[in-house]
């Protein structure tokens, strides 16, 4: 396993586009949580805005305990980014043809969809690590809390999230073949189209929108307090421990499509 | 031992029969050309026996036994195209390939200037000439002084130059004991450095075996007089003669192999009171030859 990461790594590490992209994710990571922030710091230093968002809000979302969870939600919004940096790292390979290389020299398909595989999960700790050292960044300057880890909770279910979109992204990549098809897949799918997809079975098929594969993540990182919100205005909670489950047997069957597509097809 | 044994291999793409029951062994110290013109099937096999490609059936063996990924690391292998990053210079791309074929990395240096690359080994690969990437290749081939030795079109892109020191390479490679598989649609190419031969044609398998059992070539010897109907009536009974054939310029007599003699033809036509101003030997075309072998067995 050591051996497939120290192989991945010699590919990307003198590769620059992989690491422009990156960094701007990371910078991302930091910046669109910035806005946010911005934007409590003006909404809870008027007297008269902070009287309503902390009736309906409570505390600053940034400040411990919640501010793990508003991290993990902004952030979540970005994870295209790593989504488009997993297609780019696949399609690169089909393009150059050098998967068929690292099969000829004597990889299995196995190793090499294998070596995939272990890249993404590295990509989803590494958000994670970011989205939990942005939290504390934010969460002590907002001050009014003491440190505390109660709500880290969120900072897994982030994990299982980004994990989630960015084997998505290994999918289409893998049944796509060429970037600029896979992309506008990913983007359009997760973006747009499940949104609609959920909406519309939420209204009109008993909130079946939410066992959509890529909801089944988002719904568990909500924005702190506005799920509350929003739930108290359904007529139904969600089964958050179905919905988790879900989520578990989605990320087992990119997993297994992924496998089985790379094993079988011709190169 | 064989180093390759191919049973009945099939492979469709969609309607399409690529490879239509394909069988031959190739034997251990050989330099074995797969023979064809373009869409013959040549890399689609080569693909199956790489694992690039799934046969739709039938099977193959690789040193005797079931092939596995080792077997691959075993052998060095220039396929269709030369494959590597872009991005990466010659140097990063061999150090990837030998990681993968579970090398040392001390042998780059060798094998860059083996192909005369290590002016460039630091430049990027994207900034190669086609020549360059194809001797790339050849050098990502020869890492860990591989036994077995399998080129798809080697000579691909290069020039005069290049086309002749891969050459002379394989003869190396060859006289150093290594056993080498190469795909070509160049006859010549395969006459010059091959000791056996399989020709597919459409996914079919004409015939193989030793180069000088296929190959082999008839001779033909053109013959012109003043008067050219006397000369064709008296060679119309020349003992030894295949085939007699008149064009516009010549009487051509064909021969087996070695049995043309232009004293005794000479002398045959003096004595029959003709005198000759073309007296000429040349081989029959490989491509003739070529096309003969592909015809026949439509």
């Amino acid at each position: 396993m050591g051996q497939l990461l120290a192989l991945e790594w010699m590919k990307l590490k003198n590769y620059r586009a992989f690491w422009i992209l990156f960094c701007i994710y990371l910078a991302t990571i930091f910046g669109a949580n910035y806005i946010v922030y911005r934007i409590q710091l003006i909404i809870y230093s008027e007297r008269q805005s902070k009287g309503f968002a902390t009736m309906v809000l409570g505390n600053p979302p940034y400040a411990f305990p919640t501010v793990w969870q508003a991290v993990a939600h902004v952030s979540s919004w970005l994870l295209f980014i790593p989504g488009l940096i997993m297609i780019l790292t696949v399609t690169n390979e089909y393009s150059f043809k050098t998967h068929r290389q690292n099969i000829i020299d004597g990889w299995t398909r196995q190793q090499f969809i294998t070596s995939k595989i272990l890249f993404a999960a590295v990509l989803a700790l590494i958000s994670t690590l970011m989205v939990a050292i942005t939290a504390v960044i934010f969460g002590f300057m907002s001050g009014e809390a003491s440190f505390s880890f109660e709500g880290f909770s969120y900072v897994w279910y982030f994990l299982l999230q980004a994990m989630s979109y960015i084997m998505v992204a290994l999918l289409m990549a893998v049944l796509f073949k060429r970037g600029g098809l896979a992309i506008g897949v990913f983007f359009a799918y997760s973006t747009v189209l499940e949104q609609i997809a959920v909406l519309l079975l939420n209204k009109y098929a008993n909130y079946a929108g939410r066992y959509l594969p890529l909801e089944t993540t988002d719904i568990m990182v909500p924005f702190p307090y506005i799920q509350r919100i929003v739930n108290k205005l359904m007529f139904t909670e969600p089964n958050y421990t179905a919905i988790f489950i879900a989520s578990l047997v989605y990320l087992g069957a990119y997993l297994f499509v992924t496998l089985k597509k790379f094993q079988t097809d011709d190169m | 031992m064989a180093i390759l044994t191919v049973e009945d291999l099939h492979k469709n793409y969609g309607p399409i029969q690529a490879l239509k029951g394909v069988s031959f062994t190739v034997p251990q110290g050989s330099v074995f050309g797969i023979l064809g013109p373009n869409g013959s099937g040549k890399t689609t096999l080569l693909g199956i026996i790489l694992n690039v490609l799934k046969a739709t059936s039938g099977s193959f063996k690789l040193f005797d036994s079931a092939p596995t990924h080792v077997h691959r690391q075993q052998i060095g292998t220039l396929l269709e195209t030369p494959n590597f990053y872009h991005y990466l210079n010659a140097v990063q791309n061999l150090k990837i390939a030998a990681t993968i074929k579970q090398q040392g990395l001390a042998d780059i240096d060798r094998v860059l200037e083996l192909v005369n690359l290590e002016q460039r080994k630091f430049s990027k690969f994207s900034t190669y000439s086609l020549g360059m990437k194809q001797r790339l290749a050849i050098a990502s081939s020869l890492l860990g002084n591989p036994d077995v030795l399998i080129f798809d079109e080697p000579t691909n892109g290069l020039d005069p130059v290049g086309i002749a020191e891969t050459r002379e390479l394989i003869k190396k490679l060859h006289k150093a004991g290594k056993t080498i598989i190469m795909a070509s649609h160049l006859l010549d190419e395969v006459e010059k450095v091959c000791t056996h031969v399989a020709i597919l044609q459409k996914g079919t398998l004409l015939t193989h075996g030793h180069v000088d059992e296929i190959l082999i070539t008839d001779e033909i010897v053109e013959i012109a007089a003043a008067n050219m109907q006397q000369l064709q009536s008296i060679l119309q009974q020349y003992p030894g003669a295949k085939k007699v054939v008149v064009n516009d310029l010549y009487v051509e007599l064909t021969f087996p192999p070695g049995a043309a003699s232009l004293e005794a033809l000479n002398r045959y036509c003096f004595e029959q009171g003709v005198t000759l101003h073309h007296l000429r030997l040349r081989k029959k075309s490989l491509e003739t030859k070529f096309f003969e072998l592909t015809q026949n067995t439509k």
